[in-house]
């Protein structure tokens, strides 16, 4: 395990139409540690995302992945250390079936015949999925619940040391994000997880990143930042539920 | 009709058990191929060489046990393509005219050319229909991968395998939304508003290929899909491929030796 699996220097970036989609970001994170980034949409979320995994590569500044620098040469090493998990996985689900999809990384690597099954099944399995019952099936068939697991079986089988997730429980129902919420904290894996959802965020993240118009506005406690109203709403964000839920019992009120 | 692609299953017959579906997808792509080619390509008139060709299809429907039903269906369905072009080989010049109308004629020529082009077309159809029937569009497409078909276009029948419903289904909400804001008006304005759906569907494809393109890179893709191990055939697959050559020899064969 690296020390120091992600560290981002000055990183800019603008598009093709002149938007300045990033300005200035350093981050760093560290092995093993969850950070949640949040932020209104179109402040550059999904953009920083795809900078992780050598999609974007970096304007200006710098990026290392472990102790990769972001090259197009080390781009393999880098694409198997961290994994990315898309916002919509139909995006993600391109194989006709699921077996197929699990396997697609994997494949990719080099791995063949019995190892090849192996670290397919042991995926699926860390995401409750049963190989047998669903290897064959059809991706078009799954529910949306189902199809995120499979989603993030197929990035898991890689073995990569990050993982990265955009907005990791959209379109889920309160159960299948509940089952998603367990996994991902189960996982010994350094996580980067963008999301709306600031409830995930307080239960998984003890680090928060804020990001408004392409830069890090806070970077600190995802308590302090999840308790302050008033530098949420300056950012566009709201507190989560579990935070301005009514108490039924006066003994619970808050202390004025 | 092809906005139902989505719930319609294709493989109907592939969970079965019969001497067709013993064989590995390789080989029942192989055997079809064989006979497709032989059926196709046989010059008009040759009916002995196709009522040959007739007892191999037959055959394959039978012990495939494929659902007759179903297949006969979508032989018809099909058929009424076919039907369209075939009606131009009928009025053709050449031979004794038997029907003239205005510059319509029907001549034996025409008939002799119909009928050639129909048997030709009917049997491809009951046999492609049946490797369709039983064997599910993976197991093709793998098949085909193994058959050294160039993998950037086996990715692409994948991908068009994968998506067709996804863009279906996006198309029906697209129809759902402009009805539920009564999209009814003239016809002229119903179709001004589809052609547009069809427009932002185009994009939208273009924006979920680069999404999906994103995905794939991330997963370490670089340019060429991955093999994987499919099943290997064995002497009953062997059997199979002999005996469709030897049944494509001896259709041509007859002519060969009778007519000549």
């Amino acid at each position: 395990m690296h020390h120091n699996p992600i560290d981002i220097r000055h990183l800019n970036y603008v598009y093709p139409d002149g938007t300045q989609a990033l300005k200035e970001i350093n981050l760093s994170i560290k092995a093993t540690e969850r950070v949640a980034l949040i932020g209104a949409n179109g402040s550059g979320k999904s953009t920083l995302l795809l900078h992780f995994n050598g999609l974007l590569i970096p304007q200006t500044g710098s990026i290392v992945v472990g102790e990769l620098d972001m090259q197009p040469q080390n781009l393999k090493a880098i694409r198997n250390f961290v994994g990315l998990v898309f916002q919509n996985p139909d995006d993600q689900l391109f194989m006709p079936t699921v077996w197929e999809d699990v396997t697609f990384g994997p494949l990719n690597q080099g791995l063949k015949g019995h190892e090849l099954e192996h670290r397919a099944a042991k995926a699926m399995k860390a995401v409750s999925l049963d190989p047998n019952q669903y290897g064959s099936r059809n991706a078009n068939h799954l529910s949306g619940g189902e199809k995120k697991r499979v989603a993030i079986a197929g990035v898991l089988a890689m073995q990569p040391q990050v993982l990265i997730l955009d907005e990791p429980s959209a379109q889920l129902d309160p159960r299948c994000r509940r089952e998603l919420i367990h996994l991902l904290d189960s996982l010994p894996l350094t996580q980067l997880i963008a999301t709306h959802d600031l409830d995930l965020a307080l239960e998984l993240c003890d680090r928060t990143v804020v990001l408004s118009r392409g830069s890090i506005v806070f970077d600190g406690s995802t308590e302090r930042i999840l308790g302050d109203s008033q530098l949420l709403d300056q950012y566009a964000l709201e507190l989560p539920l579990s935070y301005s839920r009514p108490y039924c019992q006066l003994e619970h009120a808050p202390a004025a | 009709m092809l906005l139902h692609i989505g719930a319609f299953h294709l493989d109907v017959d592939s969970q079965q058990i019969s001497p067709w579906h013993c064989l590995v997808p390789k080989t029942r792509v192989l055997c079809t191929l064989l006979l497709l080619f032989a059926i196709a390509l046989t010059p008009n008139g040759r009916w002995w060489t196709w009522a040959i060709y007739a007892v191999g299809v037959g055959a394959i429907v039978l012990s495939s046990r494929a659902t007759l039903s179903v297949l006969f269906k979508r032989v018809a369905v099909e058929s009424v393509f076919i039907g369209v072009v075939l009606l131009g080989t009928l009025f053709r010049g050449g031979g004794a005219v038997l029907w003239q109308w205005g510059w319509l004629q029907v001549t034996t020529e025409g008939l002799w050319v119909l009928g050639s082009v129909t048997i030709k077309a009917l049997l491809s159809l009951l046999l492609a229909n049946v490797l369709v029937l039983t064997t599910s569009v993976p197991e093709l497409l793998q098949a085909l991968t193994v058959l050294r078909m160039p993998p950037l276009l086996v990715a692409i029948l994948a991908s068009m395998y994968r998506y067709i419903a996804v863009l279906v289904g996006e198309f029906q909400s697209m129809q759902r939304a402009a009805l539920s804001r009564n999209l009814m008006g003239s016809q002229r304005w119903q179709r001004l508003v589809i052609g547009n759906m069809f427009g932002s569907l185009f994009i939208r494809t273009v924006e979920r290929g680069e999404r999906v393109h994103q995905a794939m890179l991330s997963r370490g893709y670089e340019g060429l899909q991955p093999t994987i191990t499919s099943p290997v055939g064995n002497q009953r697959d062997v059997v199979a491929l002999t005996l469709t050559a030897v049944l494509t020899l001896l259709g041509q064969s007859i002519y060969l030796f009778s007519v000549v």
